[in-house]
């Protein structure tokens, strides 16, 4: 008997079911033609009644206050004012993007597909995840912003004192704990090494230093934070008996990105005003800036 | 069963005869009005628009609140993209010198130039957001399961390709809210570690937001990534037919 090499199914078209099926002229025509007009009308109207932005030329001697990227940038931006640049700008976007291109990589059951939320539970774990998302977002931008500690003080007539000072914001772990002075100049590489370092070349041989509580607070905390909260969401849905797949697990994590996108691109978008205040949308007066003013 | 005896064709079957049975229409559309299941598969598997779908579908899916039509859209906004910037493309010349200009000349001495260049940035603004719920939708409705993994993977990619394209147009206005989004922007980039200052060196074609940096983003915009885009976008269509179509349950 002839033993074929049984390969993965790669593509596996389903069975038809002819009488299941549509012709698609007309009926998904018919849906396209519609779905096309009502954007064309929609976008002329538009079109006509709200023009698009145009300001002074470009100057690069006037700075505007806040200088701001595209809306859809500005998630980046808004995080970026937490942490290392690099690691907002660049390098969390980019892992990002690996872990949802991975994603049918990692759930590769078929159940519940092409069915919106076809899987038990997932109406659930969506709206909970998007709220935590949501809301942990506001919180944290609020506490790290200050106004977290003010909003209390103001509301509560709560206040830490000195003593508690240090959980102010993110900064204030750096600057209001007593970091002994070792700690600020931690030796991990006893020569220089050219691409971690920003100096000029040929300088005078250098050790690579690190400063911990600049670390910590830069890079340390927020990677704890941007992969701890999301495994805690998942752990918490999971010990409630929630999450019980891989399909689960990943609802709640897309979910949670999608609350936590959202919420930063509005706050970056609508909620910070000049030198990147956080404030009230209705108090977003952009400084056109003053020639050769930074 | 009565046998039909046949009547005297109208008016209307005569119109319709010359209108869609002469030489002409039959040498451009082979078949006749699509008003038969014949016809209509056969305008559907001849046209070559048309031809990027299967003849017949599944039920579930011409149903709007399936796909909300998010996809098409998508590629809508992109040929309709496409369209308006060829318009602009006729005025505008990629110079600091010229830039700025030809904007406010597109806006007040071309006729419909105002309306152009709107209609170019609204959908440039939606098509950005209707890529993006067009993820989720593929996501909520389980849609990069196998056998379409490879498909979600080129969404992705479609995505970043998107949101470049976007990015490298923003620049082409040569106003303050261009320049300085942008420099932001770049600044963003230029933070990478270890590449991120040579990357940043790359697009801009220097140090700064200058000239260089204004005719990269202008061939990146108008001819680079929208190949790519258009590109990935027939290996998209491409792939949801050979997976058989959108997902449906098992
Ligand atoms: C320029 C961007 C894009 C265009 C023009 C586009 C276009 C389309 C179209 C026309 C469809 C047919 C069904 C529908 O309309 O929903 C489709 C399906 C699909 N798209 Fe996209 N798409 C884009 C981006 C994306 C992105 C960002 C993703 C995911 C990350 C993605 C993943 C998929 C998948 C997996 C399918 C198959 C869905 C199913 O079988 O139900 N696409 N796309």
């Amino acid at each position: 008997m002839a033993t074929a090499v049984v390969a993965r199914p790669v593509a596996r078209p389903q069975a038809r079911a002819r009488d299941e099926e549509v012709l698609v002229w007309p009926d998904l025509v018919f849906v396209e033609f519609i779905a096309a007009m009502v954007f064309t009308i929609t976008l002329f109207l538009l079109a006509f009644l709200v023009n698009a932005p145009l300001l002074d030329q470009a100057n690069a001697d006037v700075t505007p206050n806040p200088s701001k990227a595209p809306w859809y940038l500005l998630n980046l931006q808004e995080l970026l004012l937490h942490m290392n640049a690099a690691m907002a700008g660049v390098i969390i976007p980019t892992i990002w993007l690996g872990i949802l291109a991975a994603f049918p990589y990692f759930d590769r059951e078929t159940e519940g597909q092409g069915k919106w939320f076809g899987t038990e539970r997932s109406v659930r774990i969506t709206s909970v995840s998007a709220i935590v998302g949501i809301v942990g977002t506001w919180v944290l931008i609020l506490w790290d912003s200050g106004k977290g500690a003010y909003l209390l003080n103001k509301w509560f007539g709560f206040s830490g004192g000195d003593k508690l000072r240090f959980l102010e914001n993110m900064r204030a772990i750096q600057s209001q704990l007593p970091w002994p002075e070792w700690s600020r100049k931690i030796t991990y590489l006893p020569f220089n090494l050219k691409i971690l370092s920003s100096d000029a070349p040929g300088g005078p041989t250098q050790f690579q230093h690190l400063d911990f509580p600049g670390w910590l607070v830069e890079q340390g905390i927020p990677i704890a934070a941007l992969v701890g909260l999301p495994a805690l969401l998942i752990y918490s849905l999971w010990k409630m008996g929630w999450v019980l797949t891989r399909r689960d697990a990943l609802l709640a994590l897309f979910s949670g990105f999608v609350g936590a996108y959202g919420i930063l691109t509005l706050v970056g978008t609508a909620f910070r005003g000049p030198g990147q205040e956080l404030v009230f949308p209705w108090q977003l007066n952009v400084s056109e800036g003053i020639p050769g003013e930074e | 069963m009565a046998v039909e005896s046949p009547t005297k064709p109208t008016f209307a079957d005569k119109l319709y005869d010359k209108m869609f049975h002469n030489y002409v229409w039959k040498s451009i559309f082979r078949t006749g009005y699509p008003n038969t299941p014949r016809n209509q598969m056969l305008v559907v598997a001849t046209n070559v628009f048309l031809h990027l779908h299967p003849t017949r579908i599944h039920r579930t899916h011409v149903k709007i609140t399936h796909t909300y039509c998010l996809g098409g859209l998508s590629f809508f906004m992109f040929l309709g993209l496409t369209v308006t910037g060829i318009l602009l493309m006729f005025y505008y010349v990629p110079s600091v010198d010229r830039a700025y200009l030809d904007i406010q000349n597109i806006q007040t001495n071309v006729q419909f130039g105002q309306l152009m260049r709107n209609m170019h940035r609204w959908m440039a603004h939606a098509m950005v957001i209707l890529v993006f719920l067009h993820m989720m939708r593929v996501f909520y409705t389980g849609a990069y399961k196998p056998p379409r993994e490879f498909n979600w993977v080129v969404g992705v990619i479609l995505l970043v390709l998107t949101f470049l394209l976007s990015f490298t147009g923003y620049l082409l206005p040569w106003d303050q809210l261009a320049f300085w989004a942008i420099t932001v922007g770049t600044n963003i980039a230029g933070s990478a570690p270890v590449l991120g200052p040579k990357s940043r060196f790359w697009l801009l074609g220097g140090l700064q937001v200058g000239p260089d940096a204004l005719i990269r983003f202008y061939t990146l915009h108008v001819i680079g990534l929208p190949l790519l885009a258009a590109i990935f976008m027939a290996i998209h269509f491409w792939r949801i037919r050979r997976d058989g179509g959108l997902a449906r349950p098992l």
